[in-house]
């Protein structure tokens, strides 16, 4: 399980997280919510190894994160599909998707990671020799996804994957999330659309300043009065 | 007429080690967003290693060459590991500028070493097919010089061919076009740049031998091959290793034919030109969106 | 900026004012031409690095091609003296053509930022260099009667007085508005856009002010040589020179290029017996260490040893200080 104990990190002068601390169970699909700014893909880039947080530690199964490279963090089962795709958009799909068995952990199972990661996106095998550049944003989402599962996680973390994308992709998105975690991934959501993130989420943290303001079961974030008025209020009008 | 397609012969000739030439600048550019400015240094270096290995050891030049890619694909690891594995720790636009003066001072360094171990003195290859040449028609193709074309195109097809189908290969591509998203998939990123630097180093190596073996060298050439090479990238764009190569026998037949109009002591100059009209029409640089 | 014109303190006054004097009575005191001609020479790189130094170590714009100007500074000069008109306007008719053509590929060339500037300026002044060597390829040597009234002492104290004036034109650039705008340009050059700096007109002065001094350097070296080929004074080794002492000695501060300068003479003089080229090696490894380690060059070096440290952010450093463990 994760286990992120009073993180600390900045850009120069710039605080972004002060003194945060998260949990997620193996077995959880843990939510993050907090309005722009609040820290929350900074919290993520910390956990995947992008960025080097100042203080605090960051524990996956009982061991330090904290100093490594993101290529390593990935061979210890920890994926994360970044904010905005960011897909290879000159190589195929297949090209992209067989890039996340790159490391030992995922190689020697590639073709049957792959052959799972269609039967979960249907469309991409459709797609598998187009360029990842020319498809939509809800199947470029599910290529993000897809190439996130290749790497065989036990962790999965999500930075606002349904930025852009009509509300019935969403659903179906999240739907997906629900499959992998009944299959045994731990997620870990960043969400904007909060009304959904929570309800799917087991729990949720609610982020704010870089701090840590709020969490508890999905449904009671929601009850919150704050959340309510902060977020669901001018979401309201969201179809 | 005659004299135009001999000339645009020599220079589709020469054109190749052009591309050859670029191909390895480019590669690093596109991948480690680093100017090495020293690339031309490490032609020079290369063909001074196959002209020692061929007087030396008496060895064939292609036989030479076998050895030359290896060692300085050395080389390149050794420079990477030592030098620009420092110089990627900034963002783009910094690496780019850090390494164009590491580059000039590495280039620098290179050079005054070589004069010291070569002598400024030209050295060239000579071989028993040196001297001969096909006659097709009334044009003069030399025989060491069409060898060393195929030889440039070979090994740009082998490069296409590794990053496309490599594992390591498109390890590289991806690494170029997003760093960040590579590293999340498992992708050592600095191994990737240090990998792509030792092949781009091991171009330059055999872009050295084969130009040591159809024309010549000295320790003074380094600046030469390099504006070269740059050349042929502005033209071509960074992104695909044949397109280098056509881009350099592009080069190659322009500057044959602006000799031919002109006169040849002004053959550089047109690829000079069209390389700063280039750059200004796109000022944003050669990764920035047009 | 550490070390400017701004805080001159009064030893360093009375030092420089007594090394001057020294420097100045020299010719008196010294028969030996050879001293003299290797004054000239320290001189003279003073005054292009100097020059340099105005654009790429204080407003940061790399400018590669810095010798065009240098040798259609020298160009100018030439063929105005040998035709007969008086030095001093043969030099200001150089420093003239020099500027005018500065402003130009200014005006051609700004678009390009950073690396791009730099060997954008590099191609153009190879053309100009290959151009200059096909349409001029004869050496062009003084007439008899001026050899005959050749006399090394003029020279020498021109050669002094370029390099004064030109360290005095940085010093008094660092402390101005000018200069100012010219290092908030350098320190980012989209943020002083869009505070306002007018970015484009101060690199257009930069660019006037630098390539004016280089075509003064230049007449002097049309000045002081005998002969040689027009061809020689475009070649790239008088950017690269320029370069190394700037840097080495201290990019964009005022007394780096002055001891760049020396001790590039120094080794220059010193290893030309043993290792012809070894003092290039030598700089060349030096200039990347300073590079990557020491920006801020020999004058950082003697100011952190005498505990004026005033650890310098490298010029050339990613400002958001770098987050990723690639």
């Amino acid at each position: 399980m994760l286990e992120v104990q009073d993180l600390d990190a900045a850009y120069g002068e710039l605080r972004a997280l002060a003194g945060v601390s998260v949990r997620v169970g193996s077995d959880e699909i843990v939510a993050l919510v907090g309005s722009n700014g609040a820290g929350k893909t900074t919290l993520l880039r910390c956990i995947a190894g992008l960025t080097r947080p100042r203080a605090g530690r960051i524990l996956w199964q009982g061991q330090d994160l904290g100093v490594l490279a993101p290529h390593r963090v990935v061979e210890r089962g920890v994926a994360m599909v970044p904010e905005g795709r960011r897909l290879f958009g000159h190589m195929t799909v297949e090209e992209n998707l067989s890039l996340g068995a790159f490391s030992l952990r995922a190689r020697p199972a590639r073709q049957a990671t792959l052959d799972r990661v269609y039967q979960i996106f249907p469309r991409l095998a459709e797609r598998r020799r187009q360029l990842a550049g020319a498809l939509s944003g809800g199947e470029q989402q599910m290529v993000a996804i897809g190439r996130a599962l290749m790497t065989r996680p036990s962790l999965l973390m999500l930075d606002e994957p349904s930025l852009g994308l009509a509300p019935r992709v969403v659903e179906s998105l999240l739907g997906v999330l629900l499959e992998i975690n009944r299959a045994g991934v731990a997620v870990f959501l960043v969400e904007q659309n909060v009304r959904a993130a929570l309800d799917l989420a087991h729990r949720a943290y609610l982020l704010e300043h870089g701090r840590v303001v709020g969490q508890g079961r999905g449904a009671e974030v929601l009850a919150d009065p704050e959340v309510r008025r902060a977020y669901l209020g001018p979401l309201a009008v969201e179809p | 007429m005659r004299g135009l397609v001999q000339q645009l012969i020599l220079g589709v000739l020469l054109g190749g080690l052009y591309g050859l030439a670029a191909a390895g600048l480019s590669l690093v550019f596109g991948v480690l967003r680093v100017l090495n400015v020293a690339h031309g240094e490490l032609i020079m270096l290369g063909g001074y290693l196959a002209f020692g290995l061929v007087t030396l050891l008496g060895l064939d030049p292609f036989v030479a060459l076998l050895l030359v890619i290896p060692l300085s694909a050395s080389l390149g690891a050794l420079l990477y590991a030592g030098l620009f594995r420092f110089i990627v720790r900034h963002g783009e636009e910094t690496r780019i500028k850090n390494s164009l003066l590491v580059g000039f001072g590495l280039a620098l360094t290179f050079q005054a070493l070589a004069v010291r171990l070569f002598t400024a003195d030209e050295r060239s290859i000579t071989t028993a097919y040196r001297g001969r040449a096909l006659a097709l028609g009334g044009v003069v193709v030399p025989l060491g010089r069409l060898l060393s074309l195929l030889v440039a195109l070979l090994l740009i097809a082998l490069l296409h061919a590794f990053l496309r189908r490599a594992r390591w290969g498109q390890a590289i591509r991806a690494t170029a076009e997003d760093w960040e998203a590579a590293s999340l998939l498992g992708i050592d990123v600095r191994r990737a740049y240090g990998l792509a630097f030792a092949i781009g180093t091991a171009l330059a190596g055999a872009a050295g031998t084969l130009v040591s073996l159809g024309y010549s060298i000295s320790p003074s050439i380094g600046l030469e091959w390099t504006l070269k090479a740059l050349i042929v990238i502005v033209l071509a764009g960074l992104g695909s290793a044949f397109g280098t190569f056509v881009g350099g026998v592009v080069l190659g037949c322009a500057e044959a034919l602006s000799a031919v109009v002109f006169g040849g002591a002004y053959r550089e100059v047109v690829g000079l030109l069209l390389f700063f009209c280039v750059l200004v029409a796109r000022p944003q640089g050669l990764f920035g969106r047009s | 900026m550490t070390g400017g014109g701004r805080r001159v303190g009064v030893g360093r006054t009375v030092g420089t004012a007594v090394a001057l004097a020294l420097l100045g009575l020299a010719p008196l005191a010294v028969t030996r031409e050879d001293w003299l001609n290797l004054g000239v020479v320290f001189f003279l790189l003073v005054a292009l690095a100097q020059s340099w130094n105005v654009m790429g170590g204080q407003a940061g714009q790399v400018n590669l091609g810095h010798a065009a100007f240098f040798g259609l500074g020298a160009l100018a000069t030439r063929h105005l003296w040998a035709g007969g008109v008086t030095v001093p306007i043969a030099m200001a008719a150089g420093v003239a053509l020099a500027t005018v053509a500065g402003i130009a590929v200014g005006l051609a060339a700004f678009r390009l930022r950073g690396a791009y500037f730099a060997i954008g300026t590099l191609a153009l002044a190879e053309v100009l260099r290959i151009a200059v060597g096909n349409v001029l390829p004869e050496i062009s040597t003084l007439p008899a009667g001026a050899i005959a009234a050749y006399r090394l002492s003029d020279r020498y104290y021109a050669a002094a007085a370029l390099a004064v004036g030109t360290t005095l034109a940085v010093a008094w650039l660092a402390a101005s508005r000018l200069g100012l705008a010219m290092e908030a340009i350098r320190e980012d050059e989209t943020a002083a856009e869009a505070s306002g700096v007018g970015a484009f007109r101060v690199k257009l002065a930069a660019v006037a002010v630098s390539t004016g001094l280089a075509g003064l350097a230049g007449g002097l070296f049309a000045f002081y040589h005998i002969s040689y080929y027009p061809q020689h004074a475009f070649s790239p080794t008088w950017t690269f020179d320029a370069v190394l002492i700037t840097f080495i000695g201290g990019v964009g501060t005022v007394h780096g290029p002055v001891l760049g300068a020396a001790l590039f003479v120094f080794l220059r003089e010193y290893l030309a017996l043993r290792w012809v080229d070894l003092h290039l090696l030598i700089f060349g490894v030096l200039f990347i260490a300073i590079v990557l380690l020491l920006p801020g060059g020999l004058v950082e070096a003697t100011a952190r040893l005498r505990g004026l440290a005033r650890r310098r952010r490298p010029p050339l450093a990613d400002p958001a200080g770098g987050t990723g463990r690639a």
